[in-house]
């Protein structure tokens, strides 16, 4: 399931960012490495969400620095 | 007082002093007259002297005895102890008791004036149309209503009327430097009134100008300054190189650094430095720091602008068609541009170029970007910044009216009916757009706005926060003023609500904070001849502004009752506790998130450092300390601790 899961958060991470998914490293960071913006941030929240279906937390949604960590979040609420 | 003629011996002792008259007999003094004080002055028309039997200490420290010094009078009254030396011309003036006046070159009334009162200033529409007429009592309010309700004549007509008629009593032919007043260094002071304690000090042209100063909140005029049909009220400064044209200066305004401004109205607070004002409404706490921005043609209280902010109309046909309203608690970013006429919705963020006029009034708390040429909102993003935290702080605290009148009436608090009234007609609309496009649009479109689909349901989330927090809040507020520990029973007296002060619309009126029907009626007094001067206006405003708190529960008790579907006269501690908890949790939660957004400022990639040896982190934590240090970041936790404790105080104490 990780790893639907994974496939899934960068495909919208590429789809929200407009980059390539080839560009979406495992560890990257949204800010540093992926040049998320704040409004893009709140993006890629609601993107989350409407993908896996799921409301996240939104005080805790602000910890989530990277992809890996977006992909434990996510699958928090999916199991 | 009786005046008499001049003795033969005084006489003597003045023209010894080198003092001259057009007619000694029309120079007459109180009894005490000191002639001594009085050296090389020439009188012409008709002037009255007082006793000068004391000293002044000016504002370097140095003491001088007051009295008349090489000057030149023509028609005035001077009153006891002034201090008047090295004046070109002083004409038709009473100068005040402990009044001094040195190296002026002109001060003087020609013909009638009412020093600036009556003026009409056109706000909003430069070409006119929305004309406020000013006057020395003129609150944010009142101006309001005199801009935007055009639509209805009588009360036009009838405000008119009012103030034109408050305008003849200021008319005079003689001006008034008041008492303990200080002009000094000056060049032409034509037609100004100088209320008690003013301070005018190396101003360059004033012209049909009121200070109306006060003891407990003095004017000041400073350096450079030159102002033309203007009126500045009590604890405001005008200083650096201002230049102002048909302006009205509120309470507490401070405006200077070569500020410029025509045909503008700055009410409390505001400050205006190095920029331009054009046809501005600038309600309370209207703040522009910055050389290049211009605020042309707009409405707006508590807002902040951004460096090279700008606005103009591109679609300027047949005259200017300007006209933009930003509502309270909206910042402009750096070189931001907004295309008029256009609706900024309350605390938002604008942020770049919009050429286009767009509505985003239905989206408070908004980031509004510019991407492609687009408007694009981000609704519910400004909620959680520092900086809407912060402003909202720190305008209550920066009141800087401290006069025993405030003449524009003022609600501070962050979420309050008005606003939540927005949050909640904009999750309702959020719903509408949402249900209407399918999951493959990207964008939907509101009012020449542009909204990423994806939003619309996450960000009305966040509104809701604001409406939990809201409803707790109130509620604490309420629960506060009660008796205890009580049962809840016994607390529904506090808890219900006049009926009758129960109203879904609400309005922002420059500050105020009021029921839509309250205002109309209000209104419809104006039209019906109701209110003869301005002081009765007044207070019928400051009642509506005292009844706020009642308005407020009430509107807020009926949001709880629709919310968690029980009536009043029903809540028991269950439901109670309920909506403190939901208040608290939600709080706490949206104070952590603007933690969140303080903790940025303290990232890694901030911290660029400035020392020479120093790493970067080591320079930024000896500059700016570190996260939790900072008085704003503890003042956020400090908080969530109290609520936390206030709540539990209140669960406890009600069963």
């Amino acid at each position: 399931m990780q790893n639907d899961v994974q496939q899934r958060v960068k495909k919208v991470i590429a789809r929200v960012l407009e980059i390539s998914e080839d560009q979406i490293a495992d560890d990257a960071n949204f800010i540093f490495d992926l040049g998320a913006d704040s409004m893009q941030s709140m993006e890629l929240v609601a993107a989350f969400e409407e993908e896996f279906d799921i409301e996240m937390d939104e005080e805790k949604a602000l910890d989530v620095q990277t992809v890996s960590h977006a992909v434990e979040f996510i699958s928090s609420y999916l199991k | 007082m009786t005046h008499r003629n001049l003795k033969n011996d005084e006489l003597a002792i003045l023209k010894e002093n080198g003092c001259l008259a057009e007619n000694w007999d029309h120079v007459l003094v109180s009894e005490g007259f000191q002639p001594d004080r009085v050296r090389n002055v020439y009188f012409s028309g008709r002037n009255t002297l007082g006793v000068f039997d004391s000293t002044i200490d000016l504002e370097e420290g140095e003491s001088v005895r007051c009295g008349i010094y090489n000057s030149t009078l023509h028609g005035t009254v001077i009153e006891d102890n002034a201090f008047i030396a090295s004046v070109q011309f002083l004409s038709r003036y009473k100068v005040e008791e402990g009044a001094v006046i040195r190296n002026v070159g002109t001060i003087a009334v020609s013909g009638e004036t009412a020093f600036g009162n009556g003026t009409e200033i056109s706000v909003l529409n430069e070409a006119g149309g929305r004309e406020v007429m000013m006057y020395d009592r003129l609150t944010a309010q009142v101006a309001a209503i005199m801009a935007t309700t055009r639509h209805d004549d009588q009360v036009i007509k009838n405000l008119q009327e009012m103030i034109r008629k408050y305008a003849e009593g200021k008319r005079a032919d003689r001006g008034v430097i008041g008492r303990r007043a200080e002009v000094r260094d000056s060049g032409v002071l034509r037609n100004i009134h100088v209320g008690p304690y003013a301070r005018v000090s190396n101003a360059r042209h004033l012209e049909e100008v009121s200070l109306v100063s006060s003891r407990q909140a003095p004017v000041k005029v400073g350096a450079g300054v030159i102002a033309r049909n203007v009126i500045i009220q009590s604890g405001s400064s005008v200083d650096t190189g201002a230049l102002l044209k048909n302006c009205f200066v509120g309470q507490g305004v401070q405006i200077g650094k070569q500020f410029s401004a025509e045909e503008c109205a700055f009410f409390a607070n505001s400050e205006g430095f190095h920029g331009e004002a054009v046809s501005l409404f600038a309600g309370p706490y209207t703040v522009s720091h910055h050389k290049s921005s211009l605020l042309i043609a707009g409405m707006c209280s508590f807002i902040n602008v951004g460096s090279g902010t700008n606005q103009s109309n591109h679609m300027y046909k047949l005259g200017p068609l300007h006209q933009g309203i930003l509502e309270r608690g909206v910042k402009t970013g750096s070189f931001s541009y907004m295309g008029w006429p256009s609706h900024i919705g309350a605390y938002t963020a604008v942020i770049g170029k919009h050429p286009n006029s767009f509505d985003a009034s239905d989206f408070p708390f908004s980031y509004i970007n510019e991407m492609g040429g687009r408007s694009v909102v981000t609704p519910a993003m400004n909620l959680f910044t520092v900086g809407t935290r912060r402003d909202s702080e720190k305008w209550a605290a920066r009141d800087r009216r401290t006069g025993d009148v405030k003449h524009d009436l003022i609600h501070f608090g962050l979420f309050n009916p008005y606003i939540i009234n927005r949050v909640l007609s904009a999750m309702a609309l959020m719903e509408r757009l949402r249900e209407g496009v399918s999951k493959e649009q990207v964008i939907v479109h509101h009012k020449g706005i542009h909204i990423k689909r994806l939003l619309l349901k996450t960000c009305a989330r966040y509104y809701e926060m604001a409406v939990k927090i809201y409803m707790g809040q109130e509620l604490i507020r309420r629960l506060e003023a009660a008796s205890l520990p009580a049962k809840a029973k016994k607390l529904i007296p506090v808890l219900q609500y006049d009926p009758g002060k129960k109203h879904d619309e609400w309005l922002d009126v420059s500050g105020l904070l009021v029921p839509a029907k309250v205002y109309r009626k209000l209104l419809g007094n104006i039209a019906s001849g109701v209110y003869w001067k301005p002081q009765d206006l007044e207070k019928a405003l400051g009642d509506i502004h005292k009844d706020y708190d009642e308005y407020a529960w009430a509107h807020c008790a009926a949001l709880i009752e629709e919310r968690y579907g029980v009536p009043v006269d029903e809540w028991d501690a269950e439901l109670i506790g309920k909506v403190l908890a939901d208040g608290r949790d939600q709080n706490i939660k949206f104070n952590n998130m603007i933690y969140h957004d303080a903790k940025k400022e303290f990232d890694p990639t901030a911290q660029i450092g400035y020392g020479v040896f120093g790493e970067p982190e080591e320079d930024f934590r000896a500059v700016r300390g570190g996260l939790d240090e900072n008085k704003f970041v503890a003042g956020l936790m400090k908080e969530n601790e109290e609520i936390a404790a206030k709540v539990e105080k209140l669960l406890g104490a009600i069963s």
